[in-house]
């Protein structure tokens, strides 16, 4: 018997390596994703024998019904809201630890642990937590508010402002995820950019970040706003944990209207729907970032 | 020698016949743990020993009644489902909608000697659709008013004359808001329960009989629709999840909790030493008070195999879970009340626990004078209008005209139902 060949044995190897993930990737997300796509055209109820094809029907009313309108541009509003103000805070943080890691390494590790903690914590705890800060007459948001002379919110059950408090909570959360990924960035500007920088005349700290430090970081911004944009897209455990959609949907966002319409009322057809919106959406901004954002890093 | 040797083998076939036939394996699900843990253990244990042969497996408990009936489908359309089940009592509908239950007027036999084993009409109702039985109630709660009987007195009332009427309700709220310092009178979660117990104290129903037209929107809905606005408006009844409202409860700085008497155990836990939780029958504000009901939350047995000699002894069990034994195990063990009235009319079952615990004997008071059925709206749209209804009692206490908010939600439930 001779040996096999040494490109047959290459490609053994290659399909070695690569072949269980792709399998348990087909399996487990592609698979189940198709069937998903399939069911959104139909009125499948979960657990029924049956169901029948409806077309785009269910997608219609994603787009025409009240409550799966609201669905659609409460997430647009949440991503609006939190990506932007998440993104400029957290490269402030970034910056300023940075720099005060310069004269205190100690310090900085302490802000770097400070802000880190609502990533490492699980939300559903940290969930609770806030539900208890903001509660309407014992919270210590309100209480504080009192103590100031002003009149205390109903955080969570005014329709026209609990979007907003999911949202600071939204960017509370990813502030600590995207400074750390900024520090990676600032850390691996050389320090002699900064020095050519000088000699050109740029010595005023605004000036430096404009040139310099701003321009490097692109590939890490870019980075940033994919990841930030997905998981605000895909915010779910705050809303299910604090208002279930409420209240009168003021909160509804479609991930978990998804869950809702899916394990709640077991319309697992309208949910599937849900579902294939969520994901062209979040496909759409991503390529649609990826191809603008790259065109203006420079550093590549 | 030979024929004691066949007389021996034929002897120990039959033994081993008889084995075969007696031990009978149900396989029983149930959810909320921390509710029942401890007394389906008890009722298995119990029931076991006076049914020997008949063994019973308790599935690994879902979480919640949602939970449950999610897991019950998974395992219907995986043909992995239990014999029994104990499923919320406003979800049921959805196993027999899909038709996965045994029907059980077969099993019941004569209706008479039924209800004389404590199964009254308004107990079977719970588990009827369209006269046909396919549930048993397992327990039950009804809506009631948890009371801060300090509160009360600082805002110059009185338990002894605790209001009968929603005029003398909303007043005393009114006076206890009043009292300023974070203090505040009520709170009712705007939800669809809540809503049909308000509707069943003015003597309306959600939908007609035969469940093809929706009538939420009477004369006796809008009164229920208005309670909501007026304790808004006069009792500033403060907008609250219901975990910020226990919390508040808990405090000491919400007068009057309206919830379901189920929670009865931790309310008292919740307050403390702090104050004396008092419960409070619901008020009944129809004059014909033939025409009230409050519709009952709680469990339902469910029966899911169709082999005979399983259903056999699965009726053994459910009538062991459900009669007088059952029902002194369900309501010691979890604050429910019991869907037995012999437990009720004779005292050697419960009249010590009652005597000790003033709460609970007038909250199962009113399931036994009251209880409903919590109608469940058909179709496939049924789940979902329930939160159109609670969405519709959130604008109404934002300031909404509540006769003509009422009449949109209804509409709005109509047309999503194909309905009337």
């Amino acid at each position: 018997m001779s040996a096999p060949r040494p490109r047959l044995r290459e490609a053994l190897t290659d399909l070695w390596l690569a072949g269980p993930a792709t399998v348990a990737m087909l399996v487990l997300i592609f698979i189940p994703a198709l069937i998903v796509g399939v069911l959104s055209f139909t009125d499948y109820l979960f657990g029924a024998s049956t169901f029948h094809w409806v077309g785009l029907d269910n997608y219609i009313e994603l787009f025409t019904d009240r409550t799966g309108r609201r669905a659609v541009t409460n997430t647009l509003l949440y991503v609006a809201v939190v990506m932007p103000t998440s993104i400029v805070l957290s490269l402030v943080a970034a910056l300023g630890v940075h720099a005060v890691a310069r004269w205190s390494r100690g310090l900085a590790n302490v802000l770097r642990t400070a802000y880190f903690m609502p990533v490492a914590a699980t939300l559903v705890a940290m969930a609770t937590v806030w539900q208890m800060l903001l509660h309407p007459n014992l919270g210590l948001v309100n209480q504080v508010l009192a103590l100031a002379g002003m009149a205390g919110q109903e955080w969570l059950s005014d329709r026209g402002l609990v979007l907003y408090t999911l949202a600071v909570i939204g960017i509370w959360e990813t502030i600590g995820y995207n400074m750390i990924l900024f520090l990676a960035g600032l850390a691996a500007i050389p320090e002699h950019l900064y020095d050519a920088a000088a000699v050109d005349g740029a010595e005023r700290g605004w000036e430096r970040f404009w040139t310099v430090t701003w321009p490097l970081l692109g590939p890490t911004t870019l980075f940033v706003l994919v990841v930030t944009a997905t998981r605000s897209f895909r915010v779910f455990e705050t809303v299910a944990t604090l208002t279930n959609g409420g209240p009168a949907f003021a909160s509804d966002t479609l991930v978990f209207a998804m869950y809702r319409e899916g394990f709640v009322y077991f319309k697992a057809g309208y949910s599937g729907a849900i579902t294939m919106v969520f994901f062209f959406f979040v496909l759409t901004l991503t390529l649609i970032q990826l191809r603008l954002v790259e065109k203006r890093v420079h550093y590549r | 020698m030979k024929k004691l040797l066949i007389a021996a083998a034929v002897a120990g076939l039959a033994a081993l016949n008889a084995a075969q036939a007696a031990e009978v394996t149900l396989r029983v699900h149930y959810a909320h743990p921390n509710l029942w843990k401890n007394v389906q253990e008890l009722m298995a244990k119990n029931f076991m020993a006076a049914n020997p042969g008949i063994k019973i497996e308790l599935d690994a408990p879902a979480k919640t009644y949602a939970d449950g009936a999610q897991q019950l489908l998974r395992e219907a359309v995986a043909n992995k489902l239990p014999d029994l089940a104990y499923v919320g009592l406003n979800r049921w509908r959805i196993l027999e909608a899909r038709g996965l239950l045994a029907e059980l007027d077969p099993l019941v036999g004569d209706a008479a000697a039924f209800e004389a084993k404590g199964y009254t009409p308004a107990l079977r109702s719970l588990g009827q659709y369209k006269g046909k039985q396919y549930a048993l109630a397992a327990s039950a709660s009804t809506l009631v008013m948890y009371v801060n009987p300090e509160l009360v007195k600082k805002a110059g009332g009185s338990m002894d004359s605790f209001p009968r009427d929603f005029d003398g309700l909303i007043a005393l709220a009114g006076k206890i808001s009043a009292l300023g310092g974070g203090i505040d009178g009520v709170w009712v979660d705007p939800h669809d329960w809540r809503f049909q117990s308000m509707l069943g104290s003015y003597g309306g129903r959600p939908m007609n009989d035969d469940e093809t037209a929706i009538t939420f929107d009477s004369p006796a809905g809008v009164a229920a629709a208005t309670l909501y606005s007026r304790f808004a408006k006069e009792a500033g009844m403060k907008k609250y999840g219901g975990n910020e409202a226990r919390q508040a409860f808990a405090a000491g700085t919400l007068g009057i909790y309206i919830d379901s008497s189920s929670y009865l155990t931790r309310m008292i836990e919740g307050a403390g030493d702090r104050f004396k939780v008092t419960v409070e029958p619901f008020i009944v504000a129809a004059q014909d008070t033939s025409k009230v009901y409050f519709p009952t939350g709680g469990s339902a047995i469910v029966m899911f195999t169709k082999d005979k000699a399983k259903q056999a002894a699965a009726w053994k069990y459910m009538m062991y879970a459900t009669g007088p034994d059952g029902a002194k195990m369900v309501v010691e063990n979890s604050g429910y009340a019991p869907t037995n009235a012999l437990v009720l009319q004779d005292k050697s079952y419960l009249g010590d626990f009652y005597a000790k615990n003033e709460n609970a004997r007038r909250a199962h008071a009113q399931v036994s004078a009251h209880a409903g059925p919590w109608y469940a709206y058909p179709g496939a749209e049924g789940v979902a209008v329930t939160d159109l209804i609670g969405a519709g009692l959130v604008e109404i206490i934002d300031g909404a005209d509540p006769a003509a908010k009422i009449k949109e939600v209804a509409d709005d439930v109509r047309g999503k139902l194909k309905m009337k």
